[in-house]
């Protein structure tokens, strides 16, 4: 399941168990990032289309939200100017 | 997916949250626009025209502006927004590791939890009445709105300062009231809707001073850029891995039970737009700080190398809070023990992994790995729109860099998430198939 030297254990265990395969940093940083790559692999992405309808619905959303903000900024200003000048 | 829209309105509770939304909205932005009593309204307005003819020209208030909407230096009752609110949220989120008192109120469940509530309510009162003081004294020496001669604060009295002290102090602890408000009655998180608002108000501004300043041509590439930078937000916002759960079938009484599979979507960024406004709100705190003391050395580097965005100190320093405030959001908002304990409970397991400790250090190894690329996706968005806008020469309309974009996708997906899972709940075909 997880990616590790050796060994099928668990991740935790599994570095420290064997006699010198503790490695230095660089090699505790390189297995890290394979067991990144290894996981981003599980990982399941949006489809096209569903990557399309997100982005019109959230685009249409955020439009009509400044449309509103816009347009209540605008009335509100006019009040402002009539009152303070 | 225009007849969703129709239907969120014909929902009768949703049209309520909606319609609330709106109404503190509304609420927010007369806030933000009314002058506090003291300040010569005429007088600062004739000061930021030149401010806001020129795009952010005046690139420190530029990013002091951004989250506040314009209100910061129109001297409103809102001035100081939901600024303290957040910065009060981080430190006592921060100080709920580092004090075992702390801890132990939030292990409490419920009851804990609203006191830390409140304490986080305390604070800001405290950082909002630290930060209108500082606003206050930098508007009366006239330090404001640098070349421009008016008198913005005509009658400095004690009183009257006191009096505009007291105003926008009491401005922030009602935002924090509207925020609240929205959480429990409205849609979506009311401190995200907040500033979401804000930041949409200034949109249009900020473009039109790129369009007037450089041209259709780079009014056009802006545009693209952030179309395109909203397709890559969604795209790993969207990205789940999925960890199976298989439950265990029981019987109770004669009837069976359980006998399902599901999964634990684990997303790639699991922590949301949450880190980058932390992050932002806190490289904003030095650059406040520095406005007390603008002669100091300390001040004068804050002003050159942080007050910009587009400078290399501030985008190191932004990616690195990004990536760190990620792994500590998600560290606090996903338990591994907790979800380990309720699966063990309900007969649940993950094939291949016994229940209890290895279960609970499965998932923190796995969300330890995906929070990795995730935490690098935040801060590299949040930044490459900034070396973008660097390169095509339109860096001084900060407000339109990556955090702005950000905010407003990540807020705009989970609010229409939201509203489409209360759509769903009544059975309407949602925006989202």
């Amino acid at each position: 399941m997880t990616e590790t030297r050796g060994s099928t254990a668990t991740p935790e265990r599994a570095r420290p168990a064997r006699k010198g395969e503790a490695g230095g940093p660089l090699a505790r940083a390189s297995l890290f990032y394979r067991q990144v790559v290894a996981e981003l692999r599980k990982v399941i992405w949006p489809t096209r289309e569903q990557l399309t309808t997100y982005w019109l619905v959230v685009l249409v959303f955020v439009l009509v939200v400044i449309a509103i903000v816009s347009l209540l900024d605008l009335g509100i200003g006019w009040a402002m100017f009539k009152v303070f000048g | 997916m225009l007849t969703a829209f129709v239907n969120a309105f014909k929902t009768p509770d949703l049209r309520k949250k909606l319609l609330f939304t709106l109404f503190i909205i509304a609420l927010f932005r007369v806030g933000s626009v009314l002058p506090t009593p003291g300040v010569d309204a005429a007088a600062v307005r004739r000061c930021l025209d030149p401010v806001l003819q020129g795009g952010s020209g005046n690139s420190i208030y530029g990013m002091l502006n951004l989250f506040s909407g314009g209100a910061l230096l129109q001297l409103s009752v809102f001035a100081l927004t939901i600024m303290p609110y957040i910065t009060a949220s981080i430190i006592i989120q921060l100080l709920t590791v580092v004090i075992p008192r702390l801890e132990a109120l939030k292990k409490e469940g419920h009851a804990g939890t609203q006191k830390i509530t409140q304490y986080t309510r305390y604070l800001t009162i405290g950082l909002a009445i630290l930060q209108s003081t500082t606003i206050v004294a930098l508007a009366r020496s006239g330090q404001m709105f640098q070349g421009c001669n008016e008198t913005i604060i005509p009658n400095d009295g004690i009183l009257t300062l006191a009096t505009m002290v007291l105003t926008m102090t009491a401005g922030t602890g009602v935002i924090m009231w509207f925020g609240e408000l929205i959480t429990d009655r409205g849609v979506g998180n009311g401190m995200s809707v907040l500033i979401f608002v804000s930041i949409a108000a200034a949109f249009p501004t900020s473009l039109e001073a790129i369009r007037r300043q450089q041209g259709w041509g780079t009014f056009i590439i802006v545009l693209a850029i952030g179309l395109v930078i909203m397709a890559a937000v969604i795209y790993v916002e969207q990205a789940q891995r999925r960890i199976p759960v298989q439950y265990a079938k029981r019987m109770l009484g004669r009837r069976a039970y359980g006998g399902s599979s599901t999964y634990i979507p684990l997303k790639v960024n699991q922590a949301g737009v949450i880190p980058v406004i932390f992050a932002s709100s806190l490289l904003y705190l030095p650059v406040l700080a520095a406005q007390f003391n603008q002669n100091a050395g300390w001040a004068q580097w804050i002003n050159a190398n942080i007050a910009r965005g587009s400078h290399p100190v501030y985008m190191i320093g932004f990616f690195l809070l990004i990536v760190a405030f990620t792994y500590f959001y998600v560290g606090i908002t996903f338990n591994p023990t907790e979800v380990a304990d309720n699966m063990k409970k309900h007969g649940g397991f993950i094939p291949g992994i016994r229940a209890g400790k290895p279960t609970e250090d499965y998932l923190h190894y796995v969300l330890s790995r995906i929070t990795a690329p995730g935490s690098l996706y935040l801060g590299l968005v949040s930044l490459i729109p900034l070396i973008a806008l660097v390169l095509i020469n339109a860096n001084q309309n900060f407000p339109f860099g990556g955090t702005s974009i950000l905010i407003v996708v990540g807020v705009g997906l989970d609010t229409v998430k939201q509203i489409e899972s209360q759509l769903q709940q009544r059975h309407y075909e949602g925006f989202l198939r």
